[in-house]
């Protein structure tokens, strides 16, 4: 150790443990949320009346929750963020070496890393965008209360037609994207036990190994589900079902109203 | 049905003459600039011809493919059974023991090309010969050794568990080759001296303190090895790509070794926290 470590190195195990571990929660069980939500979009005209009156359900019981911003900021953005930059700090210095030593272990290191830094680059786009309404390329505005048809027309770059370039771009953007971090979870959650020490024979990291697979195959089917699902949704459809969602029912909780609604 | 051994074991009938073609990266001392050049080695199958011989068969006709003098080729060597691990090098891009790869299983055909490389994670003294210095210094830095030094007869020492003598019978087998470190895509060349202390220390090394640390002697120094392997370039820094153990030529379960590491010193830090000591 140098005479005069730096914050990195002073903290490094602490640091390297809240890595791993913030990769699991929050984060990797809120992909297993989001996806599952996202997918209702199909599996929702199983289990009730419409895929777009589940999942604009399941919005409305997200945006019924306290304090929304404050579990966004702390449950999702900071552990984002912390995992992010350290995971990029971390993977630059590693060097991959898959043309010389072609083992599958070797294959699944170097792709963590791919996986990780189109994770960041997609993570970014996809919360800039809908969330935070920033106007990039490609760009659409999420809106909670019609969150079937403006999902839709976001995964289509804006335009209503699914068949033109830049929505064609998002889409796939959206689908390699969703698979790259379903894989990232899936191989982390399997390497994280051999971090901490939980599968310590080759035999018990195998069977792990079957479990984070499975998983992983699991939520691939999920993501995969839920980005064609939107692409592929009637968004005239979707829209109307939302109008008579709202006509029926107050949403859960009025966050947009306008304070000359209010007004006597 | 052909089994697998015989499936990798290639015949050749004995006495047949070919030549083998040797690419060979070159290089005069530390700083030198690398060059390549080409030997052609003629040779018998059957007699047991290896890399070194090979090497011993150039240093005798210091001559180019191309018919130019040039100087005998240097390479580091020891015991010629793979026991020692000083002639590891990269062949055909991957690292071996070069003593151990046999010519009529690795390279059967007449006009057969092998690539030599010297290890590119450690500095080279000339030509196939490394600097391994930061191997044994890693050793050093773990503690990888049982504290029994003192002025008075200590007596015997403290029965050991059957079950970690099996565990630690094949650890003990580590040559310190570096195939191990050669093949990591976490461990990297470190010319500053100053930079080994927070580097990836690497599997071999980590190996040796689950070695040490299961042996009731050893066990003294666990604490202070758990610590090092806790700070940076400890046990945390392997990107878990596995390779270590694929290529180790003594086929140590080095992967286990890092886990039970990464479990003891979970365990220790955690303990560290709360008790203080």
């Amino acid at each position: 150790m140098p005479d005069n470590p730096s914050f990195l190195e002073r903290h490094h195990f602490l640091l390297r443990r809240l890595h791993s571990l913030t990769g699991i929660v929050p984060i990797g069980l809120f992909l297993i949320l989001h996806l599952t939500t996202n997918s209702s979009i199909v599996w929702g005209s199983f289990l009730g009346d419409s895929g777009v009156a589940m999942f604009q359900h399941e919005v409305d019981f997200i945006h019924s929750l306290p304090a929304l911003v404050l579990i966004e900021i702390f449950g999702l953005w900071l552990p984002i963020a912390f995992h992010s930059i350290l995971g990029v700090y971390y993977a630059v210095s590693g060097s991959t070496n898959t043309k010389s030593y072609r083992y599958g272990g070797n294959f699944r290191y170097a792709l963590q890393r791919i996986s990780g830094y189109v994770g960041v680059i997609f993570i970014f786009y996809h919360v800039a965008t809908l969330r935070w309404g920033w106007s990039l390329p490609g760009a659409y505005l999420f809106d909670a209360h019609a969150a079937s048809s403006t999902t839709a027309m976001a995964l289509r770059a804006g335009s209503e037609n699914p068949w033109q370039l830049a929505g064609i771009l998002v889409g796939l953007f959206y689908l390699l994207s969703v698979l790259l971090l379903v894989y990232h979870f899936a191989n982390g959650l399997w390497t994280a036990a051999i971090t901490w020490g939980l599968t310590i024979s080759e035999q018990g990291q195998r069977r792990w190994g079957y479990v984070c697979a499975s998983l992983g195959a699991a939520l691939m089917v999920m993501g995969v589900t839920a980005v064609v699902g939107f692409v592929t949704l009637d968004i005239e459809e979707a829209r109307q079902i939302e109008a008579s969602l709202h006509t029926a029912q107050q949403p859960a909780v009025e966050t947009t109203l306008a304070p000359e609604d209010n007004a006597h | 049905m052909v089994t697998q051994a015989a499936k990798n074991e290639v015949h050749l009938e004995p006495g047949l003459k070919r030549t083998i073609r040797f690419r060979i990266k070159r290089c005069d001392g530390p700083g030198k600039p690398a060059r390549w050049e080409n030997f052609d080695v003629p040779v018998v199958s059957g007699e047991g011809v290896n890399v070194i011989s090979c090497l011993q068969w150039i240093a005798e006709h210091p001559k180019t493919a191309e018919g130019a003098d040039t100087t005998p080729v240097v390479w580091d060597s020891g015991c010629l059974e793979e026991v020692c691990g000083a002639c590891t090098m990269v062949i055909n891009g991957s690292v071996r023991q070069s003593c151990s790869c046999q010519l009529d299983n690795y390279a059967p055909l007449d006009g057969d090309t092998i690539t030599l490389e010297p290890m590119s994670k450690f500095p080279v003294v000339r030509d196939l010969w490394v600097d391994r210095s930061r191997l044994f210094h890693n050793l050093k830095r773990l503690k990888a050794w049982a504290p029994i030094d003192g002025l008075h007869d200590l007596g015997a020492g403290p029965k050991e568990h059957t079950d970690d003598q099996h565990v630690r019978y094949k650890i003990s087998e580590c040559m310190s080759c570096g195939c191990c470190l050669e093949a990591c895509p976490q461990f990297h060349q470190e010319e500053n001296e100053e930079n080994w202390d927070s580097s990836f220390i690497g599997a071999n090394t980590i190996a040796q303190a689950r070695l040490f640390n299961l042996h009731e002697t050893g066990k003294q120094l666990a604490g202070d090895r758990l610590d090092t392997l806790a700070a940076a370039g400890g046990v945390s820094d392997c990107g878990n790509a596995q390779n270590c153990v694929k290529v180790c030529p003594k086929e140590i379960p080095l992967t286990e070794a890092i886990a039970a590491i990464g479990r003891a010193t979970t365990i220790h830090r955690v303990r560290k926290f709360f008790r203080g000591k």
